[in-house]
């Protein structure tokens, strides 16, 4: 069992349940670890790494996804082979214990599966998101040497293409069930927009007809070609309120696990859940830099793949390492500078003011994110939406 | 989180089940948030329970 020290204690990796979990120094001592440099001076407030890091290996993908949020092209760049696992040696080193492959679409990488065994023997866990279209029966076999595989998509049938702009449906299906042939921990990610949020139900029934083990339920982001279309893509207020009990909702219905991205927390913590409980279980909302990092495909460390300041190259270990121990203050400081709502909100400390990229798009990094319903209240019954 | 660090005994601060193959889902696992305190209590013993006996492998260059 991995396990990393930290201030507080450590963070242990379970391969079995999948789980990372905080633990306190004197649980680090009775599983043999018995004194860490970490557990020295005063809280940092962060953690000493990333737990898991989006390794970006391209931006190459020939979908042509109308809101593709990295812009992704048929030419893309893309890290080499030796500078994917480079970046994979820098990461272990720091204790990352997951990786996202994403990108792009990974699966077109012809050294995908060799980087997915490397970062095995580097004791971190791949995961891996594709899009799925090209996916054959030989592809997926080899998809054993991944944790987590979500295939993206954004609604069923008909839905799929006005979601992503051409009909790429049954071919995703059709992965789905190759995948799901070799492996249990296969899922769907799916965008949650203004135009697909009343059609989750069928992406969810959809999910469980296929026995799949999550979907993921991502918020729509003003990054790559997403942001010409945000204004008009963006949850309403109304659907923002909504939003949480309908997930909920959808979990007991068909009894599925559904998880929620790092930018809907604020649309969670307006519903008040127990502060005690969403710590314990890592509701949280921003947390780039701190638990999430990513990788792009010219090797720059940023707190989140949507947007943000690089921080440093992986591929600079001295540079790498001041990042990580007083950098990423783009995130790791909204909660000092926070204004009215956050301020006194009490989920601050978890949600960290939402998503920074939303904000950016609305106008100011360092304003709350215009769709929390709190912050929307905040402003008054006269809030909607703005332009982009 | 002070007087969890100083606690003498052994303790779960706190868990993430699964893993995260995107960009940006490290968020809410609505699963969980619906069992409220029941499913805290229940986590913490069986995790307690689990790592019982278990050996640590340090990972990171600061863990040994």
């Amino acid at each position: 069992m991995k396990v990393r020290a930290e201030w507080f204690g450590g963070i242990a990796s379970l391969e079995f349940p999948r789980a990372l979990v905080s633990i306190n120094r004197a649980m680090m001592r009775r599983l043999g670890v018995a004194q860490s440099e970490r557990w020295t001076g005063e809280d940092p407030g962060h953690l000493s790494a990333p737990t898991e890091v989006h390794l970006v290996v391209s931006r190459r993908c020939g979908a042509g996804c109308k809101s593709c949020y990295v812009d992704a092209t048929a030419q893309g760049p893309a890290l080499s082979e030796s500078q994917a696992k480079r970046a994979l040696d820098a990461l272990a080193d720091h204790g990352v214990f997951h990786v996202a492959l994403g990108g792009g679409e990974a699966m077109d990488l012809d050294y995908l599966f060799e980087l997915a065994r490397y970062a095995r023997s580097l004791g971190i866990l791949p995961n891996l998101t594709t899009a799925g279209l090209t996916l054959t029966a030989a592809q997926a076999r080899q998809c054993t040497l991944f944790g987590q595989i979500n295939v993206s998509v954004d609604g069923v049938g008909d839905a799929y293409r006005q979601a992503r702009g051409f009909d790429g449906f049954a071919r995703a299906q059709r992965a789905l069930e190759l995948l799901r042939a070799v492996k249990k921990e296969v899922g769907i990610n799916c965008v949650v927009s203004r135009s697909s949020f009343d059609h989750l139900g069928d992406v969810v029934a959809f999910a469980k007809r296929l026995r799949l083990n999550e979907v993921e339920l991502l918020r729509f982001k003003p990054a790559g070609r997403g942001a010409a279309t945000f204004a008009e893509e963006d949850l309403t207020p109304q659907q923002g309120r909504a939003f949480y009990p309908k997930a909920r909702w959808l979990t007991l219905r068909h009894r599925m696990r559904i998880k929620l991205d790092c930018s809907f927390a604020p649309m969670v913590f307006w519903h008040r859940p127990p502060l005690w409980v969403a710590r314990f279980f890592g509701v949280v909302g921003c947390q780039g830099g701190n638990l999430l990092a990513s990788v792009m495909p010219d090797g720059q460390l940023t707190g989140c793949s949507f947007g943000g300041p690089a921080e440093a190259s992986i591929f600079d270990r001295q540079a790498t390492q001041r990042a990580l121990d007083h950098g990423f203050g783009a995130f790791r400081d909204y909660a000092q500078k926070a204004p009215e709502p956050c301020r006194s909100c009490t989920y601050l400390s978890l949600c960290n003011g939402g998503c920074r990229v939303v904000a950016q798009a609305r106008g100011d990094w360092w304003q709350p994110d215009p769709g929390c319903p709190k912050v929307q209240e905040h402003q008054g019954a006269s809030f909607r939406p703005a332009a982009a | 989180m002070k007087n969890d660090v100083e606690d003498r005994r052994p303790r779960i601060l706190g868990v993430r089940f699964g893993v995260n193959p995107n960009s940006s889902s490290l968020g809410v696992d609505t699963t969980y948030l619906l069992f409220g305190g029941t499913a805290v209590v229940a986590a913490a013993l069986f995790l307690s329970a689990w790592l019982r006996g278990r050996k640590a492998e340090p990972i990171g260059k600061a863990s040994e």
